[in-house]
């Protein structure tokens, strides 16, 4: 055989040209349609990490209810025995709706920050939108949220707290929460994807932020000089609008829960997009 | 259903060797850039290199594209920008319909869910509704022969059955457009001949295919087009035939013919009649070239080796030396018979140029190729030749 080898060619020496640059609007309407066009992989991830849930645990959902009503008898002995924490209704119900939100939160930072990383089989091998991944798992945490719901409405019987039809604002509440938490995870989880560091830092994050918020106390009593600081929080005015729909049969104070809507609504806009834009160095950077 | 199209328009394809950020300070920036523009492209820089460079095909309906190549090449690096696993540094990749990827799936299915469920959770993955997995579910099973084993963890599965299951719920979507990466070595040899036929069926169907493999026969009964990829280049672009003879030459490229250790120079390799040989059959060989003059402490031998390129492996391999043949000085010519008890496929024959002085030395020279044909059909790696005779013999206990 005397044909020379076809060794490549020299690359040219002037850089190609970079690819466009895709419009904004382009980007936004990728985003939607291709949530609505996997919305069935997100439904069988969500239904995948339930069901594992009960494989080879004795519990199942009981661990959803045990978190929040652990902390519940651990803050009513300390607020109730130790020092007497004036809060209008029985402590309780009232740490058990501020723990029960609270929890959901929590536990939607815990797992979706690394859910990018512990399913890089998936990242790595099959393309779809990787958003999927964290919002499957406020998805699953909803679904706790929902079950130690049945604990919430337990207390309120024993307690002799009524229905009220403030109860009808109830999904608005959980909506904006939901807004909130899904910005903080998308960033979260694709932090988590170039630096592991994140996972070890949300933890005490998480634990500072509880104490932040007014979750087990009225965290406006700090006061002072951190007073305005903490006012920042927009899941202060999200716990409490849990507590004026349900226990005391108010519409959220407007102010600051409409505030922490639109807040939620565009870190969740801003979150998203970034996302969006770094997405596709995923498969290379995990 | 055969609407489905790739277009591959002068993709390159940057990649950086070692860690991606080195501190939160390159970090934050380059965040902030993704979040206002997509990176600056062109320039390489430290420690960069280009996976791939100015790569271009089209794949249309009734096509199937083969991509071979060495390890490193870019070949798995163009199905994963295919799949937008990776967005191309440069130019523009383009899949029209749903694909269906072939692609190491086995690794993704999840341990602690039974195979049903995997199914499931599988086929959503790969784009596929809830309806019609239900719809396939029976199939798929039938496929994996897994049957007894549906509603057992998939942890407790072999390897093996792993990879067959993830194969079968892959083999049943309906794509638009196939994209298959080396999934052919699944499973045991009865389920990988029934993947390759199940393949081979969906190629049938018109369905345009991207399909990237070592075993290069494969390749050569799947395909009507095919690429060689060279560091990122195509080297060649053919009918699979001839593009996998480009990759044999690759594959034993040599530098212009030079002299080997001690003057030896080997110029040519050729089969002395052209043309396939049956498996069994006798292959010659004519290599020449010029020997220089006997000298003290100083040993010439050609080499030969016969290498498989369907696995790169070689098979076979001996000298002059061995065969107490002494090269005359001057041009010579080498004729070698090789009785060629492999299976049908293509080998190459190459020679090398061996001399001793204080110690060996060798340089590859020139190498050819070798179709050998089907003779009678057998399965395995050396064709024994056999030889089958049937006669009538007297049944026991008849007469009685």
């Amino acid at each position: 055989m005397t044909d020379p080898p076809p060794l490549p060619a020299a690359p040219p020496q002037a850089p190609p040209r970079p690819a466009a640059l895709p419009a904004l609007r382009d980007d936004l309407r990728e985003m939607v349609a291709e949530l609505i066009q996997y919305r069935e992989l997100l439904a069988s991830l969500t239904r995948r990490d339930l069901l594992l849930r009960y494989k080879q645990t004795i519990m199942g959902f009981g661990w959803s209810i045990l978190m929040p009503v652990t902390y519940m008898v651990i803050f009513s002995l300390i607020f109730t025995r130790v020092v007497k924490l004036d809060t209008g209704v029985p402590y309780p119900i009232y740490a058990y709706t501020g723990l029960l939100p609270w929890n959901f939160f929590a536990s939607s930072l815990r797992f979706a920050v690394s859910s990018l990383t512990s399913n890089s089989t998936l990242v790595t091998k099959v393309y779809f939108p990787r958003e999927i991944l964290p919002f499957s798992v406020i998805l699953v945490s909803l679904v706790d949220f929902a079950v130690g719901a049945i604990v919430l409405a337990g207390l309120m019987a024993w307690y002799g707290v009524g229905l009220h039809a403030s109860l009808l604002l109830l999904p608005v509440v959980v909506l904006v929460q939901v807004l909130f938490t899904a910005g903080v995870t998308l960033l979260l989880a694709m932090g988590n994807l170039f630096y592991r560091d994140v996972k070890y830092l949300i933890e005490i994050v998480i634990t500072l932020w509880m104490f932040a918020t007014s979750v087990v106390y009225p965290v406006q009593r700090i006061g002072g000089q951190l007073g305005p600081l903490l006012a920042l929080n927009p899941m202060t005015p999200i716990i409490d609008a849990y507590r004026a729909v349900v226990l005391h049969g108010q519409p959220p104070a407007a102010g600051p829960f409409l505030g922490a809507a639109a807040f939620s609504a565009a870190l969740l806009a801003v979150s998203w997009l970034a996302f969006h834009r770094a997405e596709f160095r995923f498969a290379e950077s995990i | 259903m055969a609407d489905g199209q790739v277009r591959f328009d002068g993709v390159w394809k940057k990649f950086r060797r070692g860690e991606r950020h080195d501190s939160l300070r390159d970090l934050i920036p380059a965040l902030g850039r993704s979040l206002v523009s997509r990176p600056a492209a062109a320039a390489l820089g430290r420690q960069e290199f280009w996976a791939l460079r100015d790569v271009s095909f089209e794949v249309r309906p009734g096509e199937a594209l083969g991509i071979i190549g060495p390890n490193g090449a870019g070949k798995s690096t163009i199905l994963k920008i295919l799949i937008r696993l990776l967005r191309p540094t440069c130019g523009a990749s383009e899949v029209r319909g749903r694909v269906g990827s072939l692609i190491e799936i086995g690794g993704s299915l999840h341990p602690d869910l039974t195979g049903r469920e995997n199914i499931f959770l599988q086929g959503s993955v790969m784009g596929m509704r809830r309806a019609e997995i239900a719809r396939k579910f029976d199939e798929i099973v039938e496929f994996s022969e897994l049957a007894d084993f549906i509603d057992t963890p998939v942890k407790r599965y072999s390897s093996g059955m792993n990879a067959r299951l993830g194969f079968s719920v892959a083999a049943h979507l309906e794509a638009d457009v196939l994209i298959i990466d080396e999934v052919l070595a699944v499973g045991d040899a009865v389920f990988q001949r029934r993947a390759f036929d199940r393949m081979k069926e969906m190629v049938g169907r018109g369905v345009p295919a991207v399909v990237v493999s070592h075993q290069l026969e494969r390749i050569a009964s799947l395909c009507n087009d095919a690429i060689l990829l060279a560091k990122g280049q195509i080297a060649f672009q053919g009918p699979p035939p001839e593009c996998i003879a480009a990759y044999a030459r690759y594959q034993s490229a040599v530098p212009a013919p030079d002299e080997g250790p001690g003057g030896l120079r080997l110029d040519s390799i050729a089969l002395a009649s052209p043309g396939p040989v049956e498996s069994g059959g006798r292959a010659e060989v004519v290599i020449a070239g010029v020997a220089p003059a006997e000298r003290e402490g100083l040993r010439q031998v050609v080499g030969v080796r016969v290498r498989s390129l369907q696995t790169g492996e070689i098979l076979f391999a001996t000298g002059t030396k061995s065969h107490d043949v002494a090269l005359p000085e001057g041009p010579f010519e080498l004729r070698v018979e090789l009785q060629m008890n492999v299976p049908p496929g293509v080998y190459a024959v190459e020679s090398t140029a061996l001399g001793w002085r204080r110690e060996r030395e060798g340089r590859g020279g020139p190498a050819t190729l070798v179709h050998v044909s089907g003779g009678p059909g057998f399965v395995g790696q050396v064709q024994m030749n056999c030889a089958m005779r049937a006669a009538a013999r007297a049944a026991a206990g008849s007469g009685r």
